[in-house]
């Protein structure tokens, strides 16, 4: 972080100490009816720039210190910094102790609004703790990491500045290959804080005119004929005068290619650098999560298209195996249900091809259930079965092109779009600049991201809730001779998502879950009961190591098993069971 | 918990152990003037100290703290040497490869030395990384020896919870690590009848019975059943590059480049966009044997005996596998819509096979390397699944050999008969020259299997030559390097025509030349947009053009052998003016003219 944004945010701390002890008249007053009542007073209704979300995030933390740390995973290129907060309750063990959630944020640095719905998800887990029986059952069970923006270069300069190109991260790549490195982007060239598009009047001569609908729209002429205007492209100049616009502006890779499942060079994989993890962003967070084994559920929020996605990227790279995919199936078609307009797809069938993304390597390399939601829909705008009706009727006000007009007109009066207006162009001459801001389309209205913060959150809740939860049941001691005893106990996974996955067994990724004895003098054998209920055969475990059994296939979603042991000794025998990702447990029974 | 700091502080105190055993052994005399690292670094800066040829810097350090040296070669009397046509030699990036870092040693003396005029060292660099894996290669200089290249990134091998709990054990005290034989009636392996020293696998087909296992040396340290199934030594760096990565395989790391050595060498050579040719000291051989007419490289050779020992652990991972038995999933083609993207079958898929348009430039370096070093034979050749040379060609685009980079000891081609393949033809090989590589079977006792059987192949010797040849190795292979420079792209404006036609209105053309062996770029690294095409720029504004080539000329690959390319600009401007024309090849140099409109 560098010096003047280390001021902006120092004193922005001091304000927000002195505003948060002003609350306390505030919250005094809210007692007369407001409903819920509120320790923090937030809005919802902005997108935030980096050094705001810190702002936020270090204002919760204060609020909310015994669940609440925040800290900073390293830096951007940028030198930015990338704030995490794990929320956890230390009263129900340290956070390395209980299975986690990672929630991670606008990778890219133009699909913002997931940061948005990762605050969201802090504030409301905290401020409905103590009035919401099953968050506080979420919380207490549960840890989550909570990443806003894996790109902060690339959020601030969506929108600090233009937005136009802000999908990249910041490290200069030479994208037209003369040995130089962004040194030809867009220029704002009429200072109005958007990168407009380009027209120019070319009578008889182009290929475009100007609708008859409205004339704020361009259409293509069509074949064999000419229209009076051309498009030029978006705004800007030859920087670098080589004779070419626009042709390598900041950036141009891919963040979200840079990962270490189904990595592919650039030719095959545009944007995804020369190795894996060389983005610091990439490192910083892979280098989080390999150190924190308990990490069990994944989401990365992107925008948009309204998808509820899974890996794998690509199909070449083989499907997984039919265990996983159940547990993925029941989770995203649930999660159509609670995001109305969105489709549970497999990346590459329903989006199309990504090889490197995050939540490949997370499912792969890490052995953790993954989905990336593509946040918004443009089903949204018009959301009722009359209005699409409407919609598909070519003579209706809101069909085609025409809709994004109306709905800007009507419910955002006109804030999302720029009047085309006369410019010189130092190389072009008289042209023509409009268009759309950088808000329109990918990104929600400001009004409705209620809805979409929530109904999201919702879902990563709903995926925290399945990740696995071990424990131990009922257990029986009988004498079977001398000091020989034959002891059970039944060992629970009691959510959908197995300990480890099968993609991790094959991969090697995840330790074992183990089964370890303490007590008794001789292990004598070991087994799995197959039925309680009537004599049968007993699966025995053939390992040299009766009081450390591995378990590589790890435990089951939802099941119990039996394990059985024949044991020689007296006084207490404790058994434990230990998973990376679904706890640890142990029960303990009396040899007599 | 590969970060746990308990177990870390356990292999800590573990190792100090070990190399405080090792002190009493003697070092072999086969190994007496292979250097360890402060023996290296020592030379390193002898040889660079005094030069002003020579620089030598650090890329980074290794898991231990060791230095990883390059050494930049250049006449500071040319071009900025970052503009300079480079080669790129890496040595010993798997560890038991100490040969490897010799021969970079030697080339680096040799290149220095007065015997460098092929190299023209004024126009080209040449960046030495002699040693790749020093944690890795001194593990060579510790008792016991093993043929593991790891570097020393803790690692649970055998995935059950334990870090380098179970690693190879010197049962015979004779320093290295070889193989046992056990008398089972289970056992899959038989006594060779042609060379009872081998092993071979019983074939069943013919009426041969099993009568023997084979296991590595060592004990179940761990009590699990296995033996030497989780040894210290972690990353064989030659194995965890990004082309044909070995994804999920015990040696190759959690991921691509995931080592601190792997990634100082990639971030080096992304940062050195002028290096035009890689070569590697290796496991590996391209040079011997070039890609033969598909592109393909020579099959691996490997140790049968080896094998058959590393196979006794392959039941690890069936121990611990309960319930219901792995199904692959049918794919459920949820969210079908129409689009090529989305049909399964489509995708690019990258390259795996040399392009047919650069195997004449594969064949004739490989000419010039057997030519030089008089290498026609090699003892072992690894598969290069995630070879760092591999890297260098797949996707960095440029021409990359790897060799290991000395001959089979007596090699016999012509011979065909049994002792020509497999185990028996090193046996033979290694036996005629007098080089003692095999440790003859002898009985001892082991606490689980009773009575083995101890013997194979020395893991040093069988990779490494006699310290004595390494001298006039090197020497050869710092030849070849210069040839090489030789052979690189070297562009240049040769001509250039100025006609005028009235009314401030002239024709400017240029014409440029490769003068080198190889092209501008080679054919995959236009395939794989790895290499910047030509640029010529003419030094005007972009409205002068008024036709013709555009301000900035691109062209993709320039061939070389003397082939022209003629850029034509008609333009305006003021007669008696000067104008700058520019020309830049990434991997082939730069050049510059100014002509006058006239």
């Amino acid at each position: 972080m560098n010096a003047m944004k280390m001021t902006r945010l120092a004193s922005a701390v001091v304000t927000l100490t002195a505003a948060t002890l002003l609350t306390v008249p505030a919250l005094s007053a809210q007692q007369r009816g407001s409903d819920p009542e509120h320790r923090l007073n937030l809005t919802w209704d902005r997108w935030l720039d980096h050094d705001e979300i810190g702002e936020r995030m270090q204002l919760m933390q204060r609020t909310w210190p015994d669940f609440l740390t925040l800290e900073s995973i390293g830096e951007s290129y940028g030198g930015r910094e990338m704030w995490l907060m794990t929320i956890n309750n230390p009263r129900t063990g340290a956070a390395s102790s209980k299975a986690a959630m990672f929630i991670e944020a606008n990778v890219h640095g133009n699909e913002i609004q997931g940061a948005e719905v990762s605050l969201y998800t802090i504030w409301y887990l905290m401020e409905n703790y103590d009035r919401i029986a099953e968050v506080k059952r979420l919380v207490d069970e549960r840890v989550f990491h909570v990443l806003p923006t894996v790109n902060p270069d690339g959020r601030d300069y969506f929108l600090d500045g233009t937005g136009s190109g802000a999908r990249t991260g910041h490290i200069p790549v030479d994208s037209d290959g003369d040995g130089l490195f962004d040194e030809d982007g867009a220029n704002d060239l009429n200072g109005n804080g958007v990168i407009e598009q380009i027209r120019k009047y070319v009578p008889g001569q182009g290929s475009y005119r100007i609708s008859l609908e409205d004339p704020r729209m361009m259409e293509a002429v069509g074949p064999g004929q000419v229209g009076d205007w051309e498009l030029l492209g978006s705004e800007g100049i030859d920087d670098d005068g080589d004779g070419r616009v626009n042709e390598d502006p900041i950036g141009g890779y891919d963040p979200n290619r840079n990962y270490a499942a189904d990595w592919q060079p650039n030719y095959i994989q545009g944007g995804s650098m020369n190795y894996p993890f060389q983005l610091p962003e990439a490192r910083a967070i892979n280098d989080f999560m390999v150190a924190r084994p308990n990490i069990a559920g994944f989401q990365s929020f992107h925008n948009s298209g309204g998808m509820i996605l899974r890996p794998p990227g690509s199909a070449w790279y083989g499907d997984y195996p039919a265990s996983d995919i159940r547990v993925y199936d029941e989770i995203g078609e649930t999660g159509e249900r609670m995001l109305p307009y969105y489709n549970y797809y497999v990346i590459w069938r329903g989006l199309y091809t990504v090889h490197g993304g995050s939540i490949d390597w997370t499912n792969d390399g890490l052995g953790i259930v993954s989905f990336s939601n593509e946040l918004w829909n443009g089903g949204q705008y018009f959301n009722s079965p009359l209005l699409q009706g409407q919609q598909q009727d070519a003579t209706s006000p809101i069909s085609g092109q025409k809709s994004r007009f109306f709905f800007d007109d009507l419910l955002e009066h006109g804030d999302e779009y720029v009047e085309w207006a006369p410019f010189d162009h130092p190389e072009y001459g008289a042209v023509e600049m409009g268009g759309w801001k950088k808000l329109s389309g990918r990104v929600n209205p400001r009004f409705l991201s209620m809805e979409l913060f929530h109904r999201n959150m919702a879902f990563t809740l709903y995926h925290a809730d399945m990740m696995p939860k071990m424990s131990m049941g009922e257990t029986s001691v009988e004498r079977v001779g001398g000091d020989l005893w034959r002891v059970r106990v039944d060992i629970t996974n009691e959510r959908l998502i197995p300990t480890i996955t099968a993609e991790a067994r094959d991969n090697r990724v995840v330790a074992p879950d183990l089964i370890t004895v303490s007590g008794g003098s001789e292990i004598v054998a070991a087994g799995w009961v197959g039925s309680k209920l009537r004599p049968g055969p007993t699966d025995m475990i053939d390992q040299h190591d009766l009081r450390r059994i591995v378990l590589r296939t790890g435990a089951p979603g939802r099941a119990t098993k039996t394990l059985e042991y024949l044991v020689r000794g007296s006084g207490t025998l404790t058994i434990q069971y230990a998973s990376q990702k679904g706890g640890t447990v142990s029960t303990s029974v009396q040899l007599r | 918990m590969r970060n746990d700091g308990k177990s870390g502080r356990w292999v800590a105190i573990a190792s100090t152990l070990l190399s405080l055993a090792a002190m009493p052994l003697s070092v072999s005399g086969q190994n007496a003037s292979y250097l360890d690292f402060d023996g290296l670094t020592r030379e390193l800066r002898s040889i660079t100290g005094g030069s002003n040829l020579a620089s030598l810097r650090s890329l980074g350090t290794s898991h231990q703290g060791r230095d990883i040296w390059v050494v930049t070669i250049a006449d500071p009397s040319g071009p900025p040497v970052a503009q300079r046509p480079g080669i790129l030699v890496v040595g010993n990036l798997s560890g038991d490869h100490l040969v490897g870092s010799q021969l970079a040693l030697e080339a680096v003396r040799y290149l220095v030395g007065a015997g460098a005029s092929e190299a023209d060292l004024a126009q080209h660099v040449i960046y030495v990384v002699p040693r790749l894996n020093p944690d890795g290669a001194e593990a060579m200089f510790a008792s016991p020896r093993t043929g593991a290249g790891g570097n020393a990134l803790a690692f649970d091998d055998d995935n059950d919870g334990r870090l380098d709990e179970d690693g190879p054990n010197d049962l015979n005290g004779d320093g290295v690590i070889t193989v046992m034989r056990v008398a089972d009636p289970m056992g899959p392996y038989m006594v060779d009848p042609d060379e009872p020293r081998l092993m071979k696998h019983a074939d069943a087909a013919a009426g041969e019975t099993g009568t023997h296992s084979i296991y590595w040396e060592g004990l179940d340290d761990d009590g699990d059943g296995f033996i030497n199934e989780d040894a210290s030594g972690g990353v064989d760096l030659d194995r965890s590059f990004q082309h044909d990565y070995p994804y999920w395989e015990r040696d190759a790391g959690p991921n691509m480049v995931s080592e601190p050595e792997a990634r100082a060498l990639m971030d080096f050579v992304v940062a050195s966009g002028n290096i035009a040719a890689v070569v590697t000291f290796g496991h590996s051989d391209n040079l011997v044997t070039p890609p033969n007419g598909r592109g393909e490289l020579a099959d691996g050779i490997g140790i049968d005996l080896n094998t058959f020992a590393t196979a006794s652990n392959d039941d690890l991972w069936d121990v611990g596998v309960y319930g219901v038995p792995r199904q692959q999933g049918g794919l459920r083609l949820r969210g079908a819509q129409p689009g090529s993207d989305n049909d399964p079958n489509s995708g690019r898929r990258p390259s795996m096979t040399v392009h047919a348009a650069d195997q004449e430039y594969y064949k004739a370096v490989s000419d010039a390397y057997r030519d030089i070093t008089g290498i026609t034979e090699i003892a072992l050749n690894r598969e290069a699944h995630g070879a760092f040379f591999q890297f260098a060609y797949f996707q960095f685009g440029v021409p990359a050999f790897s060799t290991p980079g000395w001959a089979l000891p007596s090699g016999d081609e012509e011979d065909d008969s049994p002792a020509a393949k497999g185990d028996a033809r090193l046996l033979a090989a290694f036996e005629r020259a007098g080089r003692d590589a095999f440790v003859p079977w002898a009985t001892a006792q082991h606490a689980d299997l009773g009575a083995v059987e101890i013997g194979g192949f020395r893991p040093d010797i069988i990779m490494n030559p006699p310290a004595s040849e390494l001298a006039d190795l090197g020497m050869k292979h710092g030849q070849f390097v210069a040839r090489l420079s030789g052979m690189l792209a070297r562009v240049r404006i040769v001509n250039t025509e100025v006609e005028a036609h009235g009314g401030g209105v002239f024709t400017v053309s240029a014409d440029v030349v490769n003068t080198g062996r190889f092209p501008s770029a080679i054919q995959h690294g236009v395939v794989a947009r790895a290499v910047d095409p030509v640029t010529v720029q003419i030094q005007i504004d972009p409205e002068s053009i008024l036709t013709g080539a555009a301000k900035t000329h691109q062209i993709t690959s320039l061939d070389g052998s003397g082939t022209r390319g003629r850029v034509t600009w008609v333009i305006k401007g003021d007669p008696g003016s000067t104008i700058e024309i520019r020309l830049r090849a990434q991997k082939g140099g730069s050049d510059s003219v100014t002509v006058t409109l006239r």
